[in-house]
């Protein structure tokens, strides 16, 4: 047996971490049968029940998917190559295939067990009756082992460019939600476009994506599908699409390890102000002189939180120049978007363009928070800089405001990078006004509850990429997690049970607001805003005890 | 006239259940001194500088800085104290300067005297070339420098320095040596860990051995010296080797210590180790010469830091069992 395999896999299997995944993986499953399982004599002919359960089964196990399957690939590189336990691998009589091969087979392994271990739960569903075996759930299962196959892929191959594990699952769960959400963006904005070919191109690249692949599964139809109009086979399009790409990366990631990998040299240290007049002109001009990364800074300033200054200076992302393109590209996707709703023939109103906004700045947030703030406590565990910071006459409450603050300002600039969407929806149709503000007060309490869980996660982690991917999964648990439950609306969860989990749902909560196609029948809002403040409190409540426990002498 | 004493520890005890890490610790360190603070892995050296930096607290027991205790007046310590930890503790994508700015802002130096001490503590430590070099891309050498400069910052009294010169090259290292020199001849006191016992043995007034947690012993090297020196290593030199086995045979009558005697052919030389005094090395020495032995040398091989360590080391692991059933 190839031994990256037994370390990889059999020792994953063997933390009680796995074990308790697992299981609560099948008590879920198996919950799910049970509420819908026919409790009397009467058989459901139309198979009902059935078709329910699978839905829930299906994208309960697509989100499972998604968060575990890049995590365990993206570290996995990046990791060795920290330890140096990589060099001792290439060193070592393997070649780069068996090498890439085990670390693979030990990630997917770890996928497909749990896929496995939901074949009763789907067994059961043919047993109820109404679902097909070979049309639906081989369908189903295939497109989640070949998500399991493209994630992994992809994974190894960004671990194979990161510099640290915690930044490799940042790219990871970034590419991840571009590839699987907003390759379904275009297509949305379209949907009235009298152009045949726009409507190829378009639906082409949301066969990038898994959903409309698993919605055509389910029997769902798909987002924005239009009728007829789009007759076009989303699983077999996703096939092909998740096959190709995972071939490349496996092939390009293979063709990385090799000693090339460890043939970086240490950066110079360039400073622009010693760089030539023309060089120097040139970034002045480009990053507008204050957002240079390799100006020389000038001396933290007696009214400044140190702290402050010090996250933002550390972070390779959250430097001025990187935060100052991202504003950019909010700004101009928020405008473009109404612009070009307004373009068409048709007004779609403030609930399809509010919808799209709402997404980009929800997918935002739970992309951007937690790769900002997850390091803010784990990182300097990981460092040894918590020690330094401890001995250092900065008060703990300076220390947390001054990390809390270096977040809060990015997050600030990106809901204020949006909002100029909302500006013309708000210019177009006026009375949207008061619905927008309920809108954007939605996503600042996201933003705070993002941020306060992120930070809470943080402090009770040692490692920063333990920290991010726990984030990851709290934060996307707790927005599209819940969703699931919004998927069996009516069938499977009463009205009644849908409007109170809904209720804990920011995005939901925000849809609903603007009434969205599927939650205008909620009435969410003031509750979210009530449990959302509650939950804050409560984080902020827990990352002031960790504070105060991690900086008192033990 | 003896300095103040500015580095106190009266019976300080740190126990984790019931796990003693440091029992009843009492020392003394001087104004300008530099205290070598010796013992093996898990000995509680470091279970001592945390505490002495605030970042533990004592079960038992004072520590004192400058009069200020340690758990009580932590504002008044942390001023008062510099402390290098074994790990660098830097952050990415920060250049040496930004670095040491950071922390001169987080120990309130003001604006208008920062940059003077920034560039002051990076002369002192030879780090200034380095100030736009990026943290995570500097040198283990290069990241000892820097944290030294991080530690003298703030201008403390004391330096606390955890295993300053390991993993040093011996150029550095001899550098690293000539610094901490420095710093005591500026009136600064030090407390150095270190496994590198020749570097030690250099630089220190005084030196601590402490093992199990307990302080086997304490004071100048020469006083550490004498009471660990019962025990006495001899060599004989012999002009041939073919008097080895007769020799080592003959002073095995001699002494107690049978098992001591070694014998290297390509030296041609015997050792041993005794606890005779002058009167019967002479006598030994008048046998080997007497039985024909043409002896060209008969010396006492000279005791370091790192034989001293060894001894007290060994007498502690000796006393280990002795010290458990009572």
């Amino acid at each position: 047996m190839n031994p990256i395999i037994q370390r990889e896999l059999i020792g994953a299997l063997r933390t009680r971490r796995a074990f308790g995944l697992q299981l609560g993986f099948i008590f879920l499953l198996t919950v799910l049968v049970l509420i819908k399982w026919p409790s009397d004599a009467v058989v459901d002919l139309s198979g009902a029940a059935a078709q329910q359960v699978v839905r829930v089964v299906a994208y309960g196990l697509m989100a499972a998917v998604m968060l575990l399957a890049p995590a365990f690939p993206a570290t996995s590189i990046v990791t060795e190559r920290q330890r140096r336990t990589l060099e001792l691998l290439l060193n070592s009589p393997m070649n780069r295939w068996s090498i890439l091969g085990g670390k693979l087979v030990g990630v997917l392994g770890f996928i497909l067990i749990l896929l496995v271990l939901s074949l009763p739960a789907a067994g059961a569903c043919i047993v109820m009756g109404g679902v097909d075996l070979q049309h639906q759930l081989l369908l189903i299962y295939g497109i989640l082992g070949l998500m399991a196959l493209q994630l992994s892929a992809l994974g190894l191959c960004v671990s194979s460019y990161a510099g640290t594990s915690d930044s490799a699952l940042r790219i990871t769960y970034g590419l991840v939600l571009l590839l699987f959400l907003v390759s379904l963006g275009p297509q949305l904005l379209t949907i009235d476009s009298y152009i045949p070919q726009l409507h190829r191109i378009t639906n082409q690249i949301r066969c990038l994506s898994p959903i409309p692949a698993m919605m055509q599964a389910t029997g769902q139809g798909g987002i924005g599908a239009a009728g007829i109009r789009t007759p076009v086979n989303f699983a077999q399009g996703y096939a092909v699409s998740s096959l190709v790409l995972s071939v490349f990366l496996i092939g390009w990631t293979a063709r990385r390890l090799d000693v090339r990998l460890f043939d970086r040299p240490r950066p110079a240290g360039k400073v622009t102000d010693e760089q030539s007049t023309a060089v120097r002109v040139l970034r002045r001009v480009v990053f507008l002189w204050f957002f240079d990364p390799k100006r020389r800074t000038g001396l933290i300033g007696p009214l400044t939180n140190p702290v402050l200054v010090k996250e933002f200076r550390t972070r390779r992302f959250g430097r001025a120049h990187w935060m100052m393109r991202l504003v950019g590209v909010c700004v101009i996707l928020s405008l473009a978007l109404p612009m070009v709703c307004a373009q068409s023939t048709i007004w779609r109103g403030v609930d399809v363009i509010g919808t799209i906004l709402v997404i980009l700045q929800m997918v935002l947030l739970i992309l951007m928070t937690p790769s900002l703030a997850s390091g803010l406590i784990s990182g300097e565990r990981e460092s040894g800089g918590w020690q330094l910071l401890q001995i250092t006459p900065l008060s703990a409450i300076k220390i947390l405001v001054g990390k809390l603050a270096s977040v809060v300002w990015p997050l600030l600039l990106l809901l204020v990078a949006t909002l100029p969407g909302y500006a013309v929806i708000v210019q177009i149709d006026t009375s949207a006004t008061q619905v927008i503000t309920h809108v954007v007060i939605t996503m600042v309490f996201t933003a705070i509850f993002a941020l306060l869980v992120t930070a809470t996660i943080s402090s009770f982690f040692k490692r920063t990429a333990a920290a991010t991917a726990t984030a990851y999964t709290v934060l996307v648990c707790f927005v599209a997690g819940t969703m699931l439950v919004w998927v069996g609306r009516g069938d499977t969860f009463t009205h009644s049970i849908t409007e109170a989990v809904m209720k804990t749902n920011p995005l939901a909560a925000a849809l609903s607001l603007i009434e969205a196609p599927g939650f205008d029948e909620y009435h969410l809002v003031p509750a979210n805003w009530q449990i959302m403040g509650v939950l804050c409190l409560v984080c902020l409540g827990t990352l002031l005890f960790r504070i105060w426990q991690l900086t008192k002498p033990q | 006239m003896a300095s103040d004493p500015v580095v106190v520890t009266e019976n300080l005890t740190k126990m984790y259940g019931d796990f003693v890490a440091l029992d009843k610790l009492s020392i003394t360190v001087r104004q300008g001194q530099i205290l070598g603070f010796i013992g093996p892995n898990g000995a509680g050296k470091t279970t001592t500088i945390k505490i002495l930096v605030g970042l533990l607290r004592p079960t038992n027991g004072v520590a004192r800085i400058g009069g200020h205790d340690c758990t009580r007046d932590v504002k008044q310590t942390k001023q008062l104290v510099g402390y290098m930890p074994d790990v660098f503790g830097g952050y990415e994508n920060m250049r040496v300067r930004e670095y040491l700015d950071f922390f001169g802002a987080a120990y309130k130096i003001p604006r208008s005297l920062r940059q003077h001490r920034i560039d002051e503590t990076m002369e002192l430590t030879g780090s200034a070339y380095m100030r736009d070099l990026y943290t995570e891309g500097l040198s283990h050498g290069m990241k000892q420098r820097v944290g030294l400069a991080r530690t003298l910052l703030h201008d403390p009294q004391v330096l606390i320095l955890d295993e300053p010169a390991n993993g040093l090259d011996p150029t550095a290292r001899i550098e690293m040596r000539q610094i901490l020199l420095r710093l005591a001849e500026l009136g600064k006191t030090l407390i150095v860990t270190s496994h590198i016992l020749p570097e030690l043995s250099r630089i220190c007034d005084q030196v601590a051995i402490v093992t199990g947690g307990l302080l086997r012993a304490f004071g100048s090297l020469e006083q550490i010296m004498a009471t660990v020196r019962q025990r006495r290593v001899i060599e004989v030199q012999l002009l041939a080797d073919g008097g080895l086995k007769s020799s080592a045979t003959l002073i095995g009558e001699l002494i107690k210590d049978k098992d001591s005697i070694t014998t290297s052919a390509t030296e041609s030389v015997v050792r041993f180790s005794t606890d005779q005094g002058e009167q019967g090395l002479a006598d030994i020495l008048a046998k080997l010469t007497a039985s024909g032995q043409r002896v060209s040398q008969f010396r006492e091989v000279p005791m370091d830091l790192e034989d001293a360590f060894m001894s007290v080391t060994k007498e502690a692991e000796a006393s280990a069992p002795e010290e458990t059933s009572s």
